[in-house]
């Protein structure tokens, strides 16, 4: 697409987001739409990260902040639960971290040659709160 | 070509006098045309309306017009505006006025030697319609001077221009045709 | 159908903002944004109070600027609706901007443009100011010289802003107060004529259209908006003159009425010509009339339409004129006047002999008389039979003061 000439491109800079005509969107699972080209889906931001972030389901409570204030749709939630990070799409923001509620944190940030089993079996224990 | 030029007020009613008139020349297969001058139009200031007729369709766009008719609605306007601009050696003029036409040419010099009727628009609309609105009367008092339909066929026209108004303000408007109709002089 | 139809004599003494009223209302508008301006209120007026009357079934939705008006036309359209909207002079000016959204997103808009001087200084009154701001915004742009034509080119406007090879929007301009407050004989089609004229609304690429989701309104910098651009002006060159001259020949078969890109009248054997656009048109035909029987062979060319500019078309008409004058009316603000320009440009690389010469004239509304147009029309005779201008390029028509010319 980015050599089209000016004939190959619809006419008002107009772009579609899936091949073809959809049904039942809602129902239908991200991996399991047809996204066009034009769809930031099919495109990977996983290079602009510094920092990533490791999900351990052993603390979440499945509250959902996570999955509402990622702003690139990128925390994976099946029938309510985490069930992880689209690493395609994270740029590494840290927001997931920042609002997750427990004590200790479900999600945090590693660096990205950690792998994620020596992160989950160093991961913190619950912290006292100062009284 | 008939061309008309209208003397009035903003809010008396030379506009919609202007297109009424045009709207019932229309219907006898006529080409017609009704323009205004509108300038910052507040309602009490002076401007113009202005209609021209012809056998065939009017392609003239011009503002300037040497008219055969001349409509004085309003009755200062004689005094504070220039009705005989651009007039003709037979231009007609009918004015609105209290006066008789031999009292108003002698208080309007510029109107000597010129052909004058005189009606008093504003005091029959206001006894006909209730209201200081002089446009239809002088479309009575123009059948009158000019002959140019009967006034019967006029009024019956008249009534379909304004039959979205209350019928007693259309019975007004009728009574005042005929009024002007036989009063101007 | 859930609204009124009316009822037409086949006369109606209409001016050209009831008539192009009259159009929106026959073409079922589904969306009117307006806010209104003097001297096109009585459009949108009217479109709403046919909308509040049961004569149209659509949504007239109040706004607060022309900026704003135009941007829920640009919301209309690409949801899918049939659209239209109206005004002039500063309330254009601030609707600028939008316009080449909609061109750009290739939305068919129609917008009325009822034809008003630019302020400063503060005027209501007839100049083409308005409609030479926007010329090159991307619209396609009809110019009608009389009320019935305001009402013919509303209709047409529809139909190729929507037909699929075209899908921009279109300008029609009439002349303010001039065309839009002057009540005229009209011969209106019937609601159903008018209607299956312009035809049902056939969307594409629509924002409520949910099966095949779609983004209007991209950013592309220098990767593609170049491309995209060249798109747009290659369908305005290459696909709208010939959808324009067939949508007027089905309205010339339906309505009797033909239209053309030029109008000439009289230039078969003409050795000198007008060139212009709006009611002048009509008194200038007039005139060129009663020349011929002075014995001077006078044509008019009008432009009826400004964008895709009749390039090829004017040069041909005017190649064996011996002397044109070009119209504008409106202030050149330190250049030839547009017209000027556009004609001299179509003629350049041509072998016509053709002397052309601009006049400004109109401005704010200043009446252009009979007698302006023969003293012109002499003038051009006088350059035809010297074989060589004898004036300025440039002069002013109908102002006060010491006589100006330039270039």
């Amino acid at each position: 697409m980015e050599n089209n000439g000016w004939n190959e491109f619809e006419i008002g800079a107009m772009l579609r987001t899936f091949d073809g005509a959809i049904e039942d969107i809602a129902g239908t699972r991200q991996e399991d739409r047809n996204y066009t080209q034009n769809s930031s889906f099919t495109a990977s931001v996983a290079d602009w990260r510094l920092e990533k972030p490791v999900f351990n389901k052993d603390y979440c409570i499945d509250c959902q902040f996570c999955w509402v204030y990622c702003p690139d749709i990128s925390i994976i939630s099946r029938d309510k639960k985490v069930i992880g990070v689209d690493m395609d799409h994270c740029k590494g923001c840290g927001i997931c971290v920042e609002v997750c509620p427990t004590n200790p944190k479900s999600l945090l940030m590693f660096s990205e040659q950690t792998d994620e089993e020596s992160a989950i079996a160093g991961w913190p224990t619950k912290e006292d709160k100062e009284k | 070509m008939l061309e008309i030029r209208w003397h009035s007020r903003a809010g008396q009613g030379a506009v919609t006098g202007a297109k009424g008139l045009a709207d019932v020349i229309s219907t006898t297969g006529k080409h017609v045309q009704a323009f205004a001058f509108y300038g910052s139009a507040k309602r009490g200031a002076a401007m113009t309306a202005y209609n021209r007729v012809d056998e065939k369709p009017i392609l003239n766009h011009e503002k300037y017009m040497e008219p055969d008719y001349v409509f004085v609605i309003d009755p200062a306007l004689v005094y504070t505006s220039d009705v005989t601009i651009n007039g003709k050696e037979d231009t007609k003029y009918i004015i609105t006025t209290h006066l008789t036409t031999e009292e108003l040419v002698a208080a309007q010099p510029k109107l000597e030697g010129k052909e004058v009727y005189t009606v008093d628009c504003i005091t029959i609309a206001n006894e006909t319609i209730g209201r200081a609105i002089p446009n239809t009367p002088m479309l009575g008092a123009f059948m009158k001077i000019s002959g140019m339909y009967d006034i019967e066929f006029f009024k019956e026209s008249m009534q379909r221009v304004l039959k979205k108004l209350p019928q007693k303000i259309v019975d007004g408007n009728m009574l005042a045709i005929q009024r002007a109709y036989d009063e101007v002089k | 159908m859930a609204f009124d139809k009316l009822e037409l004599n086949e006369t109606e003494v209409w001016d050209g903002n009831h008539a192009a009223a009259q159009a929106l209302r026959q073409a079922q508008v589904d969306v009117v944004s307006a806010y209104p301006i003097t001297p096109s209120t009585a459009i949108v007026e009217g479109y709403a109070k046919f909308k509040s009357d049961n004569l149209v079934e659509g949504e007239f939705v109040m706004v607060e600027s022309e900026h704003a008006a135009m941007s829920g036309c640009i919301g209309a359209a690409a949801a899918g609706g049939r659209v239209a909207t109206a005004t002039a002079s500063q309330g254009l000016a601030l609707m600028a901007e939008t316009l080449y959204q909609a061109s750009g997103m290739r939305l068919p808009i129609v917008l009325n443009i009822v034809n008003r001087a630019l302020a400063a200084p503060l005027n209501v009154n007839c100049d083409h100011s308005d409609m030479y701001m926007v010329r090159d915004s991307g619209w396609i742009q009809f110019d009608a010289f009389n009320p019935q034509e305001a009402y013919d080119l509303n209709l047409i406007a529809f139909k190729v802003a929507e037909d699929h090879d075209v899908r921009l929007p279109v300008v029609v301009n009439q002349d303010g107060f001039l065309t839009s407050h002057t009540a005229q004989g009209i011969h209106p089609l019937s609601d159903d004529d008018a209607y299956n004229f312009v035809g049902e609304y056939k969307p594409m690429n629509d924002m409520l259209d949910f099966e095949n989701p779609v983004t209007h309104g991209v950013q592309t910098e220098e990767d593609w908006h170049f491309e995209h651009k060249a798109r747009q002006h290659s369908d305005t060159m290459n696909i709208v003159p010939g959808k324009i001259d067939e949508v007027f020949a089905e309205f010339e078969k339906l309505s009797g009425r033909k239209y053309s890109q030029l109008e000439c009248y009289n230039m078969d054997d003409a050795d000198v010509a007008v060139v212009c656009m709006g009611t002048s048109v009509e008194t200038a035909r007039e005139v060129a009339l009663e020349m011929r029987e002075k014995g001077i062979k006078a044509g008019v060319v009008g432009i009826r339409v400004l964008r895709p500019f009749p390039f090829a078309n004017i040069a041909e008409v005017l190649k064996d004129i011996k002397a044109v004058a070009a119209l504008d009316r409106s202030a050149p603000g330190g250049a030839a006047g547009a017209l000027f320009n556009e004609i001299a440009g179509a003629l350049f690389n041509t072998d016509s002999k053709m002397l052309l010469s601009g006049y400004i004239y109109g401005l704010g509304g200043r009446d252009l008389t009979k007698k302006h147009l023969v003293d012109l029309y002499t003038e051009l005779q006088a350059n035809a039979d010297a074989g060589k201008l004898l004036t300025q390029q440039q002069q002013f028509i109908g102002v006060r003061g010491p006589k100006l010319a330039f270039l």
